[in-house]
């Protein structure tokens, strides 16, 4: 299974534009929320927010950090592959323990 | 909290009758071993997680925990105990751990299984000590269940994926089966004096059973979700509140404890106490 990318937004106080700060691997938006905020802890944020980065529509997408040249499903595939790692998925999949 | 209890705040332990302020200390030591074993817990399964982004909110959790225990044994400080012998000196006998944590996990089913059940038992019981008209509980509890949100959707986001993947779904059930009534069982007997005088007193905000029905109110929706209430024999009374079909039995059970016996082992105590570290302890 191919965990979605979620694109992690924050800032610290009321009225600082909301800066993209990273991304997680999470299965569902509810994970997503948590590895977001455990990660990026760095800073004391006031707002954070997930979002799936299918869902970013980019304006000029040739400018665009949020899509690859590759296309989505070529990126995933080399994310997910074994020499990068997904951190030992083999145990979630039934594999070696 | 009633009325009364709102007026009469209670600022230092010693202003309470001496059983109160036993059973306060006792409820307070076991809330506290029980942080300092499950971040400990937590923290072995930093590495070896299903995902990286897994393994990294497990450190933090295990983190969160061990804050939560130091701040939990600081409250001590009030009871005439001193928070560090407590935290580095004692022996594993003198732990007063949840027992669901006197063994380590030996699967990330068990880790999971651990966070939704027992880790939710204990923050239903800090839950109690918010309307604590023991202020200094009321004060610092409210920032660990700030934190604890995080790790209770934690659980339930690997509870849903886990159930949906037929390899490890069985493996989860057991474990969930396994911590469920020593969940419950923890938050203690209805009948025990001293628990009753934590109610009567407003030392805390609800007893044994309401604490059960809160605890099952947060974690079987959950389990439900995830098509595991019925095999964990959880069901609804009359359509209302949740219940397990399973009797708990307080037999030999001591409130002091909050056990039925048994104890922390010494090598997972020398853990907790950071033996290894010991000529490196600060003041």
């Amino acid at each position: 299974m191919i965990e979605p990318v979620y694109e992690v937004f924050a800032r610290k106080t009321r009225g600082e534009p909301l800066r993209h700060i990273g991304f997680v691997n999470a299965v569902d938006g509810d994970l997503a929320k948590v590895y977001a905020w455990k990660m990026y802890d760095e800073q004391n944020w006031g707002e954070m927010c997930v979002i799936p980065r299918d869902a970013i529509i980019p304006v000029n997408p040739e400018e665009s950090q949020f899509v690859t040249m590759m296309g989505r499903d070529a990126e995933q595939a080399l994310v997910h592959s074994k020499g990068t790692g997904s951190y030992g998925g083999a145990e979630m999949a039934g594999g070696a323990k | 909290m009633s009325d009364t209890a709102t007026e009469s705040r209670v600022e230092k332990a010693a202003e309470l009758p001496d059983d109160a302020r036993a059973a306060l200390r006792s409820l307070i030591l076991a809330l506290a071993d029980s942080k300092r074993v499950l971040g400990l817990r937590y923290s072995d399964r930093m590495l070896g997680a299903p995902t990286l982004e897994a393994g990294i909110a497990a450190s933090s959790m295990a983190q969160d925990e061990w804050g939560h225990a130091r701040l939990t044994y600081a409250l001590l400080g009030d009871f005439g105990d001193d928070p560090k012998a407590l935290e580095h000196e004692r022996p594993a006998a003198e732990y007063r751990t949840h027992p669901a944590l006197d063994a380590g996990f030996g699967s990330w089913a068990d880790f999971i299984a651990c966070i939704l059940l027992v880790d939710t038992s204990l923050v239903t019981q800090y839950g109690a000590l918010v309307e604590s008209r023991y202020t200094p509980a009321h004060n610092r509890v409210q920032k660990m269940l700030d934190e604890e949100r995080f790790h209770f959707q934690y659980a339930a986001g690997w509870v849903r994926r886990m159930a949906a993947v037929p390899e490890v779904r069985g493996e989860l059930a057991a474990s969930l089966a396994r911590y469920l009534p020593q969940a419950l069982q923890w938050l203690g007997d209805d009948e025990g004096p001293a628990i009753r005088r934590l109610v009567d007193e407003g030392l805390v905000s609800a007893g044994p059973s309401d604490l059960r029905a809160r605890f099952l109110s947060r974690v079987v929706p959950v389990l439900a979700d995830a098509g595991l209430a019925d095999e964990l024999g959880l069901a609804r009374r009359d359509g209302g509140e949740w219940s397990i079909a399973q009797p708990l039995s307080f037999d030999g059970w001591s409130e002091e404890t909050r056990r039925s016996g048994g104890s922390l082992d010494e090598e997972t105590a020398a853990r907790a106490r950071g033996d290894k570290n010991r000529a490196l302890l600060m003041d």
